[in-house]
C-alpha cells in the first residue's frame, strides 16, 4: 500500500528538471528539507561516517557507502533510508517524512541530484553558532495557532482522514471507574456507582468531573505526576549512606496543594524557579511565603547543575538542553552558549534554608545548638588532651609494664593484681598489656622479636634489654606522630575538607611505626585479642575519670553536667524548606571547551536560549537571574511551555501524549501524532487563564475520553497503537493508584493529608502512596517492583511491564493478604454472613457491578471446597485483572 | 483472530480435551512451551549464533590493585622508592614514588601467567582464563566508572549491561528472573548500578541481598507466611477462571493475557527459587570448596542460577567498597582472602560441569590502583595505593574466550595500559558478541534517540577470541 502511494506521488512530480529548474529546485525544496531533518546529524558531527554538506560528500558517503548514486533514486543509499526500504537504516530518526518530502528527494537525485559547488551548506568549526530560519520553522518553535473546532471535531477528523472506525461509548460504569481513577487515582464507591448510573441529566457527567475535581484526592493523584518531572525524593544523593531530608515532604505537599487550589500554571512554574524574587505583577493575589516551598525542586536537588538544567529544560520546556554541554546540540538548534547562559544563573544560585518559625525561634535554637556544641567541644578537647597526657605517662613505664607482662604470660596467668602492686602499676593496663602481648598476629612486626623471646622462655635478662629499647621506640613514635599531626595542620592551612587533603601531600608514620602508635597510643583501637575500642594505653570517656582527681576531676564533672544540661536545653530544629537563593555576587560562565571545566573559553552572559528569543537573547540583569529565565518561561507567547503542559495532562488521561516523548519536542523526539488538537489544548490552557482543572474538564468530557477500550481488528493496519484514539487505551493501575485501591476498597484507607513521609514497608502505613518515603539510594520494594521512576532523573512517563516478581506480591504480600482479610470483614458487616450476599458486596466494592452467575458459581464452588477460603478469595479478587485494569 | 494472539483459548481448550483442570504444577512444561510473545522476558533469538549463552560478573568493588594481584611488574621492585618516569597521570589524590607489591608473584599454570601469591586458587584454574592487563577507563572516581563499567556510560541514568542482555536475548527459564543482583549490602552508588533505566522495568536487576542463607529471607514476597500449597493452586485455578471470564467479555487483549501468564509464573518461581536459592542442597563438599562468607554464598548461588537458566548474575564482594585500600596494599590479603577459593572454586565447578562452554564469567573492579604509594588524603598510613584508571585488569573466562591467554600489557610499572589497550566500552562490545549480540544494533529507542550500552564507542577485542 504503502510502496504505491509513493510511486504515485513519484510519478506526479516527476516532470523532468532542466539545469536552471534544477538548481531552483534543489534550493526551494532539497536544501530546506536536507537542512531541517538531515544537516543536524550529517554536517559537523558526521554521524555513521556521513557528512551531508555537499554533493561531493554524498557521493563519498559514510560507513555504509554512497549516500546517492544521481540519476538513480532506486540504488541510492539515500532513498532507500527514507523509504524505509533499508533493513538496517530508517532515517530519519524523528519519524519518516512524509511521502510528498520523500518524492521531492526521488525527484531531486532522479534529476542528477544537482548541487551548487560554492555552497557550504553548514558553518564551519570555530564559527559562531548562528540559529537559522530552517531550524526556527521547526513545528515546536512555532507560535501556538488556535485551530477552529473543538477536541472531538479535531480527533474525528483524523480518524476520518485515515479511515479509522470509533469504537462505541463507554457504559455509564467503566466510564465512571475510568475517571475516578484518572482524577484521585480511586474506584468509586458502590454509592456514587448507583447515583451515577440512576442519573439519567445531561450534566450527570459534568456533575462528576467536577465532584472529583473538588476532592482534595485529587491532588494527591495529579501532584505525583508532577512529582515525577521534578525527581522528588525524601532524601540527599549520598552514594554510601542514607541520609533523610527531614523537611523534603513540605515540597511534596505544596505541589498536592497547588494541584488541589487549581494554582495557575504559569505561576507554578515561576514560583519553582523564582518563587523568592516574585513581584506584584506576578503574583496574582499570591504572597512569596506561600510560593517558597515550591524552591524545593531545586533545592533538594543533587548539587548538580547540569541536573538543574537538564530539569529546567525538559521539564518546563521538553527541550533537552543538558546535552549542549560539550559541543553544539546535534540534534537541535542549542547552541553550547546557551547551555552556559543557563549554567551561570545556576552557578549564581545556591541551595538555602528557610527558616518557617519566628526569627526569634531560630535565633534561640541557633544560639542554643552552639552553645551546647561548643561546650561538648571544648570537653573532649580537654578529655583528649588528658588521655595524651596519661598515655605519655604510661608510656614512660612501658618497659615495667612488658615486664610484669612477662611473668603473668610466662609463669601464671592468675596474679595479675599482685604482680601489679608490687610493682605500683594500674591492673587495668597491666591487663590490657598482658593481652595485647600475648596475642596474634599484629599488623606490625615491632613485637616479633617479643614473640620469639616468649616462645623460647629467654631468660629474663634478654627480656629487660628488649623491653627497654621498646620503650624508647615508642616513645619515639608518640612523639612523631604527634609533630607530624601538627606538621599536617599547618599544610592543611586550617581547610579540613576532603578536596584540600587530596590535593596535598601530607606526612604518615612508616608503616610498621603507624601501626603500632595505632595499637597502643591511638583512640582508634586494635583486634587483639579481641576487639579493644582504644589502644592499650589509651582511656577516653568515663574510662578516664578514674585517673582524673582534684581540680581536673572537679571540672570534668562540672563540664559533663553543663553540657547535659545545655544539650537538654536545645529545642527541637525548627521546621523550614530547602530553597535556592541568589548567591551575593551572581556571575556568568564561561563555555568549558568540550565540558571540560579546565579547559575555558568565552565568557556567556546569563541569559535565555536564543531559540526562544526574538533576535538576540538580552542579558538577564536582576541577581542571578532567575526571575527573568521564569517569566521567561512561563511566557504565554513561548510556544513551549503550554503545549508541554497539556501534552502531559493529556497523557496521563489517555496513556500517551499527542506526543508521545512528553520532555522532548526537539528534533529527536516524536512528531505530534495531532498537531492542531495539541495546539487547540494549548490555546485553551493559556486562555483559560493557565488553569489545569479547566482544561482536564473539557478533557474529560469529549467523546473521545468516553469511548470503549474493545480493540477494533480492522484499524490495526494503520494504527496499531491507536496514536489517533480511535478507542480508549486500557491500562494496568500504576504503583500508587494499586495499593491506595487494595486499602480503599479494603476499607483500611488512612485519608490524612501531608506531612513527613511514612516507609512503605511498614505494615501499619496505610496511608496513600505519595505519602511514602521516596529514597533515592534504595527505593522501596514495592515501588521498584511496579515500574516507579528513578527519582535521580526527571521522568516523562511511567513505563508499565509485567512480571512474575509482581505476582509474588499478589500472592503472599502481608500488604495483599492483610487487606483480603479486612475486605472480608467489610463485606459482611456491610451485607451480612449469607455467602452470596457478601460476594456480591465484594463484587459491588471492587468493581461497582454485580457478579455475573458464572462468577457466583465460581466463587461458590471455590468456597465448598475451601471451608476458610474467604480470605483467599478476596485475594483472588484483589489479584485479579478486572481490578488490576482500568478499561 | 490467530490463536498465537491468544495462547490461552487454546490452552484451556488444550485442558478440556485432556480433562487435566487447572493444576498449575503439573502444567509447568505445557505452559513453558506457550510463553505468551508478550511476555517481556521470553527467549528472543541472538543477532548471530552466541559463544555464550550466560554470564557471571564477579565485581570485586572499591577497585583492587592489578600489580598486587593479576598484572606482575618486576621493574616495580627494581625501582620501588624512585619516582614514576611515565609523566604525571591524573589520579584522585597525590601519589609518591613508585611501591613495590609486598606480595610474590609465581607463574601458574600450564600457560605461566604469573599470579600474586595472594591467589593462589585463582593461579590454580588460570589456565581457563584470560587475563586482560590492558584495561583503561576514563576517569580515576569511583561513581563515574562503576556507572562505566556496569551501564557503559560515566553519568547516572543509562541502562546497566545486565538489563541490556536481557533485553536482548530474553532468559531461558521464565520461572526465575533473568538477571538477579547479589550483594551483601550496597555497592557504591547502589541500585541505580542494575537499573534498567529506561529500558523497561522488566530489565532490571532482581536485588538480593546475599547476607542471608535462608531463601525465604533472600527473595522478596517467595514464601506465603500462611496459606498451604494445596489452597494456593486452588487459590490459584480460582484467579484464573475469574480473569478468563473478564477476558471472555473484554475479547482478546495481550496486555490481559501476558498478565495471567505472569501470575502463573509468578506462582511456579515459589517453588522453583526456592530451589535455586537454597544452598543447603548443595554437597557438604561443595559447599566446602566454595568456602566461607558471603562472597562465596554469592558465587555458589551464581552457579545454582546459570545452571537453571538465569541469564546475568552479578555478585558484588561487599558493602560498600571493601578494595578500596588507599591506606594500606596488605589489606589485599585480608579481601583476597576470601574471594581467591571461591572465584577458583566457580571457575573448576563451572568447568566440570560442562558449563563453562557457554558460560561467560567476568572478575574485577571499576578501576586499578597506581603503582605509586599515595601520600595525601586523611589516610593513616602511605603504604596504599590510589584510584587507576589509566590501566588495570579484568579477568575474563569461559565462553568462547581463549583460555590461558595473558593479554595486552601496561607499561613497565603497571601504571597506564600500553599494549593492546581494551577500554570497558571494547570489553562490553566484546561480551556482548560472545552472546551473540552486536553491540550496534543491540539498541532502544527513549526520548527520541536510539541509545545503546557503548553508546558512540567500542571495538571488538579479536585477540581475546578462542
Amino acid at each position: 500500500m504503502l510502496r504505491l502511494a509513493v510511486s504515485f506521488c513519484f510519478l506526479l512530480s516527476a516532470l523532468p528538471l532542466t539545469a536552471a529548474t534544477a538548481l531552483e529546485y534543489f534550493e526551494t525544496e532539497v536544501r530546506p528539507l536536507l537542512a531541517e531533518k538531515c544537516f543536524g546529524c550529517h554536517t559537523q558531527t558526521k554521524m555513521g561516517g556521513l557528512s551531508m554538506a555537499s554533493r561531493q560528500d554524498l557521493l563519498a558517503g559514510g560507513a555504509s557507502g554512497p549516500a546517492i548514486e544521481p540519476k538513480a533514486p532506486e540504488r541510492s543509499l539515500l532513498i532507500q533510508v527514507v523509504k524505509h526500504e533499508h533493513e538496517r537504516i530508517q532515517m530519519p530518526p524523528g519519524g519518516k517524512l512524509e511521502d510528498e518530502e520523500i518524492a521531492k528527494l526521488v525527484r531531486w537525485v532522479d534529476a542528477g541530484a544537482v548541487w551548487p559547488d560554492s555552497a557550504a551548506a553548514a558553518p564551519k568549526a570555530g564559527d559562531k553558532y548562528e540559529v537559522t530560519d530552517e531550524q526556527r520553522r521547526y513545528w515546536a518553535f512555532q507560535p501556538v495557532k488556535a485551530p477552529t473546532g473543538d477536541i472531538d471535531q479535531l480527533i474525528d477528523a483524523k480518524l476520518v482522514e485515515k479511515g479509522l472506525q470509533k469504537a462505541g461509548p463507554a457504559d455509564a460504569r467503566t466510564w465512571l471507574r475510568r475517571v475516578s481513577f484518572d482524577l484521585i487515582g480511586l474506584p468509586p464507591t458502590p454509592a456514587e456507582v448507583d447515583a451515577f448510573v440512576a442519573d439519567p441529566s445531561p450534566a450527570a457527567r459534568e456533575k462528576v468531573v467536577d465532584r472529583l475535581l473538588a476532592s482534595p484526592r485529587y491532588g494527591e493523584r495529579w501532584g505525583r505526576l508532577w512529582l515525577d518531572v521534578a525527581r522528588y525524593s525524601d532524601e540527599r544523593l549520598n552514594s554510601t549512606q542514607d541520609e533523610p531530608f527531614p523537611n523534603a515532604f513540605r515540597y511534596r505537599d505544596w505541589v498536592i496543594q497547588a494541584f488541589n487550589d487549581d494554582l495557575p500554571y504559569d505561576l507554578f512554574v515561576k514560583a519553582h524557579l523564582a518563587a523568592d524574587q516574585l513581584e506584584q505583577q506576578d503574583l496574582a493575589g499570591h504572597t512569596r511565603e506561600e510560593l517558597a516551598p515550591a524552591l524545593g525542586m531545586y533545592g533538594l536537588s543533587p548539587k548538580f547543575q547540569d541536573d538543574r538544567i537538564d530539569v529546567t529544560g525538559r521539564g518546563f520546556l521538553a527541550m533537552t538542553i543538558a546535552c549542549a554541554q560539550c559541543h553544539d546540540h546535534k540534534f537541535d538548534p542549542i547552541p553550547t552558549e546557551d547551555y552556559y547562559a543557563l549554567l551561570g544563573v545556576f552557578n549564581s544560585t545556591k541551595t538555602s534554608e528557610r527558616p518557617l518559625a519566628d526569627q526569634a525561634v531560630v535565633q534561640e535554637y541557633e544560639s542554643r545548638r552552639k552553645a551546647a556544641d561548643e561546650a561538648k567541644g571544648k570537653l573532649n578537647a580537654y578529655l583528649a588532651a588528658q588521655a595524651h597526657a596519661l598515655v605519655d605517662a604510661f608510656a614512660g613505664r612501658t618497659s615495667d609494664y612488658l615486664m610484669a607482662a612477662r611473668e603473668l604470660l610466662l609463669e601464671d596467668g592468675k596474679g595479675l593484681a599482685a604482680a601489679a602492686s608490687r610493682e605500683g602499676l594500674d591492673p587495668e593496663t597491666l591487663e590490657r598489656w598482658r593481652d595485647y602481648l600475648g596475642g596474634s598476629p599484629r599488623e606490625h612486626l615491632l613485637l616479633d622479636e617479643w614473640d620469639a623471646l616468649l616462645a623460647r622462655k629467654a631468660s629474663k635478662e634478654e627480656f629487660q634489654a628488649f623491653a627497654d629499647g621498646f620503650q624508647t621506640k615508642l616513645q619515639e613514635v608518640i612523639a612523631e606522630r604527634r609533630r607530624m599531626e601538627k606538621e599536617n595542620e599547618i599544610r592543611l592551612g586550617g581547610d579540613d575538607s576532603a578536596g584540600k587533603a587530596a590535593r596535598t601531600e601530607l606526612l604518615s608514620l612508616p608503616r610498621e611505626e603507624y601501626f603500632l602508635w595505632r595499637d597502643v597510643a591511638s583512640g582508634e583501637g586494635h583486634k587483639l585479642p579481641v576487639r579493644a575500642s582504644t589502644g592499650v594505653l589509651y582511656y577516653d570517656g568515663k574510662a578516664i575519670e578514674r585517673f582524673l582527681a582534684g581540680p581536673v576531676a572537679d571540672y570534668v564533672t562540672r563540664s559533663r553536667a553543663q553540657v547535659a544540661e545545655l544539650e537538654a536545653a536545645v529545642p527541637e530544629k525548627y521546621p523550614f524548606l530547602h530553597v535556592i537563593s541568589d548567591v551575593a555576587e551572581p556571575k556568568n560562565g564561561h563555555v568549558y571547551i568540550r565540558g571540560n571545566a579546565d579547559n575555558l573559553g568565552d565568557e556567556v552572559p546569563r541569559r535565555f536560549l536564543t531559540v526562544l528569543c526574538n533576535g538576540e537573547p538580552k542579558p538577564f540583569t536582576q541577581g542571578s537571574g532567575r526571575l527573568e529565565l521564569a517569566r521567561a518561561i512561563a511566557d504565554e507567547k513561548n510556544p513551549l511551555t503550554a503545549r508541554v503542559m497539556a501534552n502531559r495532562i493529556w497523557a496521563q488521561h489517555f496513556g500517551r501524549g499527542i506526543v508521545g516523548t512528553p520532555s522532548n519536542f526537539g528534533q529527536m523526539g516524536e512528531r505530534p501524532s495531532n498537531p492542531e488538537l495539541l495546539d487547540y489544548l494549548a490555546a485553551r490552557f493559556v486562555a483559560g487563564g493557565w488553569s489545569v482543572k479547566a482544561l482536564h474538564r473539557e478533557i474529560l468530557l469529549s467523546d473521545a475520553y468516553g469511548r470503549e477500550a474493545t480493540d477494533i481488528a480492522a484499524n490495526h493496519e494503520i494504527d496499531p497503537d491507536n496514536k489517533l484514539l480511535w478507542r480508549y487505551n486500557r491500562r494496568r493501575l500504576d504503583v500508587e493508584a494499586l495499593r491506595d485501591a487494595m486499602l480503599f476498597v479494603a476499607g483500611t484507607l488512612d485519608s490524612d493529608a501531608g506531612g513527613p513521609p511514612v516507609m512503605l514497608d511498614e505494615e501499619s502505613n496505610h496511608r496513600r502512596t505519595v505519602y511514602g518515603y521516596v529514597s533515592r539510594r534504595r527505593l522501596d520494594n514495592v515501588l521498584g517492583l511496579f515500574d516507579f521512576p528513578n527519582p535521580n532523573n526527571t521522568s516523562e512517563r511511567r513505563v508499565p511491564t509485567n512480571t512474575p516478581m509482581q505476582g509474588l506480591f499478589f500472592l503472599n504480600s502481608e500488604l495483599a493478604m492483610a487487606q483480603a482479610e479486612a475486605l472480608v470483614q467489610r463485606a459482611a458487616d456491610e451485607a451480612g454472613e449469607a455467602p452470596a450476599k457478601r460476594i456480591e458486596r465484594m463484587y459491588r466494592l471492587l468493581f461497582g457491578r454485580e457478579a455475573t452467575a458464572k462468577e457466583l458459581s465460581l466463587t461458590q464452588k471455590f468456597l465448598a471446597e475451601e471451608p476458610n477460603g474467604w480470605p483467599l478469595l478476596a485475594q483472588s479478587l484483589l489479584s485479579s485483572n478486572e481490578f488490576l485494569y482500568v478499561d | 483472530m490467530s490463536t498465537e494472539r491468544l495462547p490461552l483459548v487454546s490452552r484451556r481448550d488444550l485442558l478440556r480435551m485432556t480433562g487435566a483442570g487447572f493444576g498449575m504444577l503439573g502444567l509447568a512444561p505445557l505452559l513453558a512451551e506457550q510463553t505468551p510473545a508478550a511476555s517481556p522476558l521470553a527467549p528472543k533469538p541472538s543477532h548471530f549464533a552466541p559463544k555464550a549463552k550466560r554470564i557471571i560478573h564477579l565485581f570485586l568493588n572499591g577497585a583492587p590493585s592489578h600489580v598486587d594481584s593479576f598484572d606482575y611488574k618486576p621493574k616495580l621492585a627494581e625501582y620501588n622508592g624512585k619516582p614514576y618516569p611515565g609523566g604525571n597521570l591524573r589520579t584522585e589524590r597525590k601519589t609518591g614514588s613508585l611501591m613495590q607489591s609486598p606480595f610474590e608473584f609465581k607463574p601458574r599454570g600450564e600457560s605461566g601467567i604469573p599470579i600474586s601469591e595472594i591467589f593462589p586458587e585463582v593461579g590454580s584454574v588460570i589456565d581457563h582464563c584470560c587475563v586482560i592487563n590492558s584495561m583503561y577507563t576514563d576517569v580515576p572516581f569511583h561513581e563515574p566508572s562503576l556507572f562505566m563499567f556496569n551501564c557503559g556510560q560515566r553519568l547516572a541514568g543509562h541502562p546497566s549491561m545486565g538489563a541490556w542482555l536481557t533485553y536482548g536475548l530474553g532468559t531461558e527459564n521464565q520461572n526465575l528472573p533473568g538477571y538477579v543482583v547479589l550483594c551483601p549490602g550496597y555497592p557504591v552508588v547502589g541500585p541505580q548500578l542494575w537499573t534498567s533505566a529506561y529500558l523497561p522495568g522488566a530489565y532490571q536487576g532482581a536485588y538480593v541481598r546475599n547476607t542471608e542463607r535462608d531463601p525465604e529471607k533472600l527473595v522478596p514476597f517467595l514464601k506465603n507466611p500462611s496459606t498451604t500449597p494445596e489452597q494456593q493452586k486452588r487459590q490459584m485455578a480460582l484467579l484464573e477462571g475469574l480473569n478468563e471470564a473478564h477476558l471472555e467479555r473484554t475479547g482478546p487483549a495481550p496486555e490481559l493475557e501476558s498478565q495471567i501468564h505472569s501470575m502463573e509464573v509468578a506462582y511456579r518461581m515459589q517453588v522453583e527459587a526456592m530451589d535455586a536459592f537454597d544452598l543447603r542442597r548443595e554437597s557438604e563438599a561443595t559447599r566446602a570448596d566454595y568456602g566461607e562468607g558471603d562472597f562465596a554464598a554469592g558465587c555458589l548461588l551464581a552457579r545454582r542460577l546459570v545452571e537453571r537458566g538465569v541469564r546475568v548474575v552479578q555478585v558484588y564482594y561487599g558493602n560498600s567498597q571493601p578494595w578500596d585500600t588507599h591506606d594500606d596494599i596488605l589489606r589485599m590479603r585480608e579481601l583476597a582472602g576470601d574471594s581467591d577459593k571461591p572465584i577458583g572454586a566457580l571457575i573448576r565447578d563451572l568447568h566440570q560441569r560442562g558449563l563453562l562452554d557457554d558460560t561467560l564469567v567476568v572478575i574485577g573492579g571499576e578501576f586499578g590502583r597506581t603503582p605509586t604509594v599515595e601520600v595525601s588524603g586523611r589516610i593513616k598510613v602511605q603504604a596504599g595505593r590510589d584510584h587507576n584508571s589509566h590501566g588495570f585488569t579484568t579477568i575474563v573466562a569461559g565462553g568462547g574466550i581463549k583460555p590461558g591467554l595473558r593479554y595486552g600489557a601496561t607499561d613497565d610499572f603497571g601504571f597506564k595500559a600500553e599494549v593492546d589497550r581494551v577500554h570497558v566500552h571494547d570489553l562490553h562490545t566484546t561480551l556482548l558478541h560472545l552472546l551473540g549480540l552486536d553491540h550496534k544494533r543491540l539498541t532502544y529507542r527513549h526520548s527520541g534517540r536510539d541509545f545503546r550500552l557503548t553508546d558512540v564507542h567500542g571495538e571488538l577485542v579479536p585477540g581475546i577470541l578462542a
